[in-house]
């Protein structure tokens, strides 16, 4: 099944656009989708440490805008985004 | 009573006077206006200007989140609240966020506003990343959101 992966914060220095789409398995939970964004990482980056990091203490949002934990199964075509370590205000 | 808004550097800016006739009450006796700003200095780095990016529907539902919290925290009567929070660069000086409380008495007031802030920063899903003099730009470390 196909993902769309929303990027914010630090997160955004993965890909130039502001989303990655990824294949998965179909049930697929969020602890697989954190397995092949490292993958993309290990591909794309060198196995950068600093953006594996922020993979790793990340949080995720499901479409209906809930952090959901790493047992969540993604639906087929689920927008789901990626929440880093946040800092605002 | 609560305004929350994410605010488009690219459209507008915040502006403290759309929170003085929000908050403005005949129940209330004190305002406290909470301004932050970008600053010119982080850990020794000169600082020229600050991107801020935010998940909008969260962010919105955080302050939501965080105004209900408050009122089964302090349940001060009549409380009225002004929150709005940029998205996007901004320079030195420039307004990132503008919380604006109004209650009956002071200490609520002061109470309240410093809830507020200190919550928006543990829970609500907004990022910085900082430009600096020299041409480098970092994304700054924050805390990690975890699952209510």
């Amino acid at each position: 099944m196909n993902i769309k992966l929303e990027l914010f914060g630090a997160s955004k220095d993965f890909s130039k656009r502001s989303f990655i789409e990824f294949y998965l398995e179909e049930k697929s939970t969020i602890k697989e989708l954190r397995v092949a964004i490292i993958k993309f990482i290990k591909i794309n980056f060198n196995d950068n440490e600093g953006y594996k990091k922020i993979v790793n203490s990340s949080s995720f949002c499901s479409y209906k805008n809930e952090i959901v934990s790493d047992n969540y199964k993604i639906s087929n075509d689920e927008k789901i985004g990626i929440i880093p370590p946040i800092g605002g205000g | 009573m609560l305004h929350t808004r994410i605010v488009d550097i690219k459209k507008e800016k915040i502006e403290i006077i759309k929170a003085e006739k929000f908050i403005a009450s005949n129940k209330c006796g004190a305002s406290i206006y909470f301004i932050g700003t970008v600053r010119n200095l982080n850990n020794n780095k000169q600082v020229i200007a600050m991107t801020y990016d935010s998940h909008d529907a969260l962010v919105i539902k955080s302050f939501e989140e965080i105004y209900e919290s408050s009122i089964k925290k302090f349940n001060f009567d009549n409380s009225v609240v002004f929150i709005e929070h940029i998205k996007g660069k901004i320079k030195i000086g420039d307004i990132s966020v503008l919380i604006a409380v109004a209650c009956k008495h002071r200490n609520q007031a002061f109470e309240l506003s410093r809830f507020f802030i200190e919550e928006i920063k543990k829970k609500t899903p907004i990022w910085k990343k900082e430009h600096y003099k020299n041409g480098n730009s970092e994304w700054l470390e924050g805390n990690s959101i975890q699952k209510n």
